[in-house]
C-alpha cells in the first residue's frame, strides 16, 4: 500500500507545481538553463574560478597574449583578463536582474489593470506609451543617467522609469484578448472580484509574452549596462565589468585583441543563454486548450 | 447511368508511423440529376472525402483509389486534365463563404474571373452573364451589387455569391461542403431550396456534406452515412430513415430531439467519435454500440447488401433494422 | 410551478458603435446596435424556459443580462421581489450564487491553466459553501453528479473532450448550489451524439436538484424537447411565449411559423420546396418602424408599418405580438 502511495504522491506533487517530466522539457530551455545556471553560479562564487585577483596590477606582464598562465591574456595594467571576465559575471548578472525586475513586475501589473479596465485608462496609457517609444530607449536612459549622475544604482532607476512601459504594453494587449473569453465571464458570473479575475485568472494566461520578453530584456540590459559602462556612465573603473573592459580595450584593438574579444564573447554567450531560455519558456508555458 | 463512380477512395495524411487514414476505401456512385448526402459527425471523413474527389487536400495528404468521371480517373489524371475538370465540370462551395471569397475584390471581378477561365464570354456579354448569375441565385438589385465587396454582403448573401461563382462554368456536378452550417435556420432553408431549384434548372447533380440529418431528410435523394473514415450505410433517404440498417445510423437518428418524446431521455450514443489515430479494431463503432458482439470487435464488416438491397456495414444489420425507425 | 423567480421588465440593451476621431469632429451622432428593445419575460420556479431565435435576436445578450454580466440600458430584472439590475459587490455575489450560467464554448469557458479541482475549489471557497476539509469530498460528489470519470479532478481542461468540458462547466455552476441555471447554447458546439448525452444530463439534474433552467438555443428541436415554456425572440424583442407543445402545435406569430417551417424535419415525406421566410434580418442599427418583422412578413399590412404590436393573450399562457389575431394563418 505504502509503495504504491509514494509514486502517487510524487505524481500529485508534480501536478501541483505543473512541471513536465525532464524528458519532455524543450531543448532550448535545457540549453538556456544550463548556460544561465552556470553563469549565476560563477557570479555568486567568482573566487572559485578566477586564477588571479581581477584588480591586481602586474607591470611585468602587460598586454600579454593568451598563454598557459593567462588563458585570455593580460591587459594594459597586467591584470588577468580571464579573472576580470569571471569577476564581471557578478556585476553583469546583477545588472540583468536588477535592471529588469522592477519593469517586469510593475509593467505586467499595470498592463493587466489597463488591459482589463479598457476605456479611458487604456487611451491615457496609449499616449504614455507613444511618448516613451518616440525616444530611442538608449538615448532616454543616457539622458536620465546624465541628470542623476553615473553609477549602477542610477542606471537601474533610469531603466526602471522607462522599461516598464514595454511590459505593460505587451501584457495589456494579451489581457485584452483574454478578458473576452468566456472563462473571464464565468468568473464574473461567479461573483469574483475584479482583482481575483485579473490576477488569478487573466494574468497567468496573459503573462507568457511578458516573461519571454523579460528574458530578451535581461540580455539587452547586459548590453545596455556594457554600453553605459563603455561610456563611463555605468559601472566605474577599475571594477571588472564587460562594458568597462571593452571600453578599456578600445585603444589596444590592433595590438591586444584579447582584451576586448573575451568580454565580448562573455556577453554573447550570456545573451544566447537568455534567448534560449526565453524560447524554451515560450514553448513550456504555451497554453493548451 | 452514373455520372461519378468512386471506388476504394482512400485519403491519408502524413507518412510512416504517424500516418493517419482519414478516408478508408470509400465507394459510391452519383447518378445524373441526383442529390447525394454525405452525413457524419466531426472526424468521420465526410469533408475529406469531398475534397479528395478533386484532390484538394492540404499539404501532406495523399489520395488513392479511383474517381471515374467521364471515362477518366481523376486520381491519376495529370494536373492539366484535372484543372479542366475542377471548377468547370465539377464546382465546389464551402461552409464559410467569407474566407472563400477574396475580401479586396468586388464580386463582379470574382464571378467574371471564373467566366473568363471557363467560358468564351467577353466584354459586355461577360458582365451581363455575371449579373444574370446573381439574379439566378436570388440576389436582389444584382446590377448594383455586382460592384460591392464581400464584406457588404450578409452571410446568406455571400453564400449565394459563392454559388453564383460555382455555377459560372455551368458545372454538371456541384460539391457542397456544409454550405449552410454557418447560417441561421431561415437562411439555411432559403439556400438549400435555392440549390435544389438550381439543380433542376441546370440539370446538375449535387453531393452535399452535412452533419445534420434534418438537412439530409429535406434535400437529398440518397444518403451515405460515414463513421471513422468509412461509409457504414448507404441507400435512398426514404428507406434509411424508415428503417436504418446500421447501429450508428439508428443511434444518430435517436440522438436528434423529437416532438413526440418531449422532456424524455434521448437515446444517445455513449462515448465520443474516435480520433483518427485511435480507431478501434473491427467495427470502429463497436465500443459505443449496444448490439456489439465478439465478431464486431474482431472483423471489419464489409459494406454489402444486408437488408434487402440496402448496403450496410453492420454485422447485426438485421437486428438493427428489425427495431425500425427511431424517428 | 407558478411562482415567478426572475422577472424581466422592459429590458433594453444597446452596444454603442465606436466612432473615429474624424466622425466625432464632424458631429456624427453616436450610433448603436440595438440588441434588446424592451424585453419582458417571467421565469417560473422549477420550469425550463426555452429562449429561441436566430443570430442577432438578442437571446445571448438577454442571457448575459440575466446573470448580470451586462448592465442594462433600460428596464429592470427582479429576482424574488428584489431589483437586481444595479447590484454590486457582496450583494451581486450573493445573487450570482443563486443564479448561475453555463457557457456555449467548451474551449474558452474554462481557464486552461487551472485543474478541475482548482476551478471548483475556488468557487466554493469564494462563496463559503463548505469547510475546507469537506471540499475534496464535495468535488468527487459533483464530478459523479455530472458523470465525469473518477480521477478527473486533477486534470486540466485540454485533457477532456468537448462534451466532458461542458460537464465541467455544469459542475462549476452547480458547485455553489444555485436555484437558477442560465444555459447559453449549451450543446451547439458539440456533435449530435454527444449533444444528446449532455441534454439528458441537464434533464436529469433539473429533476434531482429542482433547478429552474433558462435554456437559450437556436435549435428548435432541442428547445422543444427540453422546455416547459418557450419564448421566441426576433431583433431584440420577444414575439411569442407559450407552453412548448402549444407553441409548436399552434404557433400564432408569423415569425414563429417561419422558424418552424424552416427547421428541417427528420421525415423525408414532409419535404416542401416552398421557402419558409423570404428576405434577411434588417440591420439592428436602424430598426424598421412599427412591427420589427414586417419587412419579411408575408401577412404585413399598413398598420404593421406604423404601430408596433404588443404581446397580447392568445389563449391560456399564450401571448403573441402580432396585429393579426387569427387562430392559424393560411399555410404559405
Amino acid at each position: 500500500m505504502s509503495e504504491s502511495a509514494q509514486p502517487e504522491a510524487a505524481d500529485a506533487a508534480r501536478r501541483s507545481v505543473r512541471l513536465p517530466r525532464p524528458g519532455h522539457l524543450p531543448l532550448p530551455f535545457i540549453g538556456g538553463a544550463l548556460i544561465l545556471g552556470l553563469s549565476v553560479f560563477v557570479a555568486a562564487f567568482p573566487g572559485l574560478f578566477a586564477p588571479y585577483d581581477p584588480l591586481a596590477f602586474d607591470y611585468n606582464a602587460v598586454l600579454q597574449g593568451p598563454s598557459a598562465a593567462h588563458p585570455f591574456g593580460t591587459d594594459n595594467f597586467g591584470r588577468d583578463v580571464l579573472s576580470r571576465v569571471i569577476h564581471a559575471y557578478t556585476i553583469d548578472m546583477q545588472i540583468a536582474i536588477f535592471a529588469t525586475i522592477f519593469p517586469f513586475v510593475f509593467g505586467t501589473a499595470v498592463g493587466a489593470l489597463v488591459g482589463y479596465a479598457g476605456g479611458i485608462a487604456e487611451t491615457i496609457f496609449g499616449r504614455v506609451v507613444d511618448a516613451v517609444i518616440t525616444f530611442p530607449f538608449l538615448v532616454l536612459v543616457i539622458a536620465i543617467v546624465s541628470v542623476l549622475g553615473p553609477g549602477l544604482g542610477n542606471m537601474y532607476i533610469a531603466v526602471g522609469l522607462v522599461g516598464w512601459v514595454f511590459y505593460a504594453r505587451i501584457t495589456a494587449a494579451e489581457v485584452r484578448v483574454q478578458k473576452r473569453l468566456d472563462y473571464a465571464d464565468a468568473g464574473r458570473a461567479m461573483g469574483y472580484t475584479h482583482a481575483r479575475i485579473i490576477f488569478r485568472h487573466l494574468l497567468p494566461n496573459a503573462i507568457t509574452p511578458a516573461i519571454v520578453y523579460w528574458m530578451t530584456d535581461m540580455a539587452l540590459a547586459i548590453l545596455l549596462g556594457s554600453s553605459l559602462g563603455y561610456l563611463g556612465l555605468g559601472a566605474q573603473p577599475p571594477a571588472a565589468e564587460w562594458g568597462v573592459q571593452i571600453a578599456e580595450a578600445k585603444n589596444f584593438m590592433s595590438t591586444a585583441w584579447w582584451m576586448g574579444v573575451f568580454p565580448g564573447l562573455a556577453i554573447v554567450v550570456t545573451g544566447l543563454g537568455f534567448s534560449l531560455l526565453g524560447d524554451g519558456l515560450a514553448e513550456l508555458l504555451r497554453t493548451r486548450r | 447511368m452514373s455520372l461519378l463512380r468512386v471506388r476504394d477512395l482512400t485519403a491519408t495524411f502524413g507518412a510512416g508511423a504517424s500516418r493517419l487514414t482519414a478516408v478508408n476505401r470509400v465507394s459510391f456512385d452519383v447518378a445524373q440529376g441526383e442529390v447525394l448526402g454525405l452525413v457524419g459527425e466531426s472526424g468521420s471523413g465526410k469533408s475529406v472525402t469531398l475534397r479528395a474527389l478533386l484532390r484538394l487536400l492540404p499539404v501532406g495528404g495523399a489520395v488513392s483509389g479511383r474517381v471515374e468521371w467521364e471515362g477518366r480517373d481523376l486520381v491519376t489524371a495529370g494536373d492539366r486534365e484535372l484543372r479542366a475538370v475542377r471548377g468547370r465540370q465539377i464546382s465546389m462551395i464551402f461552409q464559410e463563404p467569407m474566407t472563400s471569397l477574396n475580401p479586396v475584390l468586388p464580386v463582379r471581378v470574382q464571378i467574371e474571373e471564373n467566366l473568363r477561365a471557363h467560358t468564351g464570354l467577353r466584354g459586355r456579354a461577360r458582365t451581363a452573364r455575371a449579373k444574370e448569375l446573381l439574379d439566378l441565385v436570388g440576389i436582389p438589385d444584382a446590377g448594383r451589387r455586382l460592384d460591392e465587396f464581400p464584406h457588404q454582403f450578409s452571410g446568406g448573401m455571400r453564400q449565394r455569391v459563392m454559388i453564383a461563382i460555382a455555377l459560372a462554368s455551368e458545372p454538371r456536378l456541384l460539391l457542397a461542403d456544409e454550405p449552410t452550417t454557418a447560417l441561421d435556420v431561415t437562411i439555411q432553408d432559403q439556400i438549400l431550396k435555392l440549390i435544389l431549384d438550381l439543380k433542376d434548372q441546370l440539370g446538375m447533380s449535387v453531393v452535399l456534406v452535412t452533419h445534420d440529418l434534418g438537412v439530409v431528410a429535406e434535400t437529398c435523394d440518397r444518403m451515405a452515412v460515414m463513421y471513422a473514415g468509412r461509409i457504414v450505410e448507404t441507400g435512398s433517404v426514404t428507406d434509411v430513415f424508415a428503417r436504418p440498417a446500421h447501429a450508428y445510423t439508428a443511434g444518430l437518428m435517436a440522438s436528434v430531439p423529437r416532438a413526440s418524446a418531449a422532456r424524455s431521455v434521448l437515446h444517445s450514443i455513449e462515448g465520443t467519435p474516435p480520433q483518427l489515430d485511435r480507431v478501434p479494431p473491427g467495427c470502429a463503432f463497436h465500443p459505443r454500440c449496444r448490439f456489439a458482439t465478439d465478431i464486431c470487435r474482431r472483423d471489419v464488416p464489409a459494406l454489402e447488401p444486408r437488408v434487402g438491397e440496402r448496403l450496410s456495414a453492420c454485422h447485426h444489420a438485421d437486428a438493427v433494422a428489425a427495431e425500425g425507425s427511431p424517428v | 410551478m407558478s411562482e415567478t423567480v426572475l422577472s424581466v421588465e422592459d429590458v433594453r440593451k444597446d452596444f454603442p458603435i465606436t466612432r473615429g476621431v474624424l466622425e466625432r469632429l464632424r458631429g456624427r451622432p453616436q450610433r448603436a446596435v440595438h440588441a434588446l428593445n424592451g424585453v419582458s419575460l417571467e421565469v417560473k420556479r422549477g420550469e425550463t424556459l426555452g429562449i429561441v431565435g436566430e443570430s442577432g435576436c438578442g437571446k445571448s445578450t438577454l442571457a448575459r443580462c440575466l446573470v448580470r454580466l451586462l448592465d442594462l440600458d433600460g428596464g429592470r430584472i427582479v429576482h424574488e421581489g428584489t431589483d437586481v439590475s444595479g447590484l454590486t459587490g457582496p450583494d451581486r455575489r450573493a445573487f450570482n450564487r443563486r443564479v448561475q450560467m453555463i457557457f456555449q464554448d467548451p474551449y474558452s469557458s474554462l481557464n486552461p491553466r487551472m485543474s478541475v479541482r482548482q476551478i471548483l475549489t475556488e468557487a466554493m471557497r469564494v462563496h463559503d459553501m463548505r469547510p475546507a476539509a469537506e471540499i475534496p469530498a464535495r468535488i468527487e460528489e459533483l464530478l459523479d453528479l455530472v458523470r465525469l470519470p473518477a480521477g478527473s479532478a486533477d486534470k486540466r481542461p485540454h485533457e477532456f473532450s468537448g462534451g466532458q468540458r461542458q460537464r465541467i462547466g455544469i459542475a462549476r455552476a452547480l458547485c455553489v448550489e444555485p436555484e437558477v441555471l442560465v444555459a447559453d447554447e449549451l450543446v451547439s458546439a458539440l456533435d449530435v451524439s454527444v449533444q444528446a448525452q449532455v441534454v439528458n444530463l441537464l434533464l436529469e439534474l433539473q429533476e434531482r436538484l429542482h433547478l429552474t433552467v433558462v435554456f437559450v438555443a437556436h435549435d428548435l428541436r432541442l428547445v422543444r424537447h427540453i422546455s416547459h415554456r418557450v419564448a421566441v425572440m426576433y431583433l431584440g424583442k420577444v414575439v411569442e411565449v407559450a407552453e412548448a407543445e402549444e407553441l409548436f402545435e399552434r404557433p400564432r406569430h408569423p415569425y414563429t411559423q417561419a422558424l418552424l417551417h424552416a427547421a428541417p424535419s427528420l421525415d423525408p415525406a414532409q419535404r416542401t420546396r416552398a421557402v419558409a421566410a423570404r428576405g434577411e434580418l434588417p440591420s439592428p442599427i436602424d430598426l424598421p418602424s412599427g412591427c420589427l418583422f414586417r419587412t419579411r412578413c408575408p401577412h404585413a399590412f399598413d398598420r404593421c408599418v406604423v404601430e408596433e404590436p404588443a404581446l397580447t393573450p392568445r389563449g391560456t399562457g399564450h401571448v403573441a405580438a402580432c396585429h393579426i389575431d387569427a387562430p392559424v394563418f393560411e399555410a404559405s
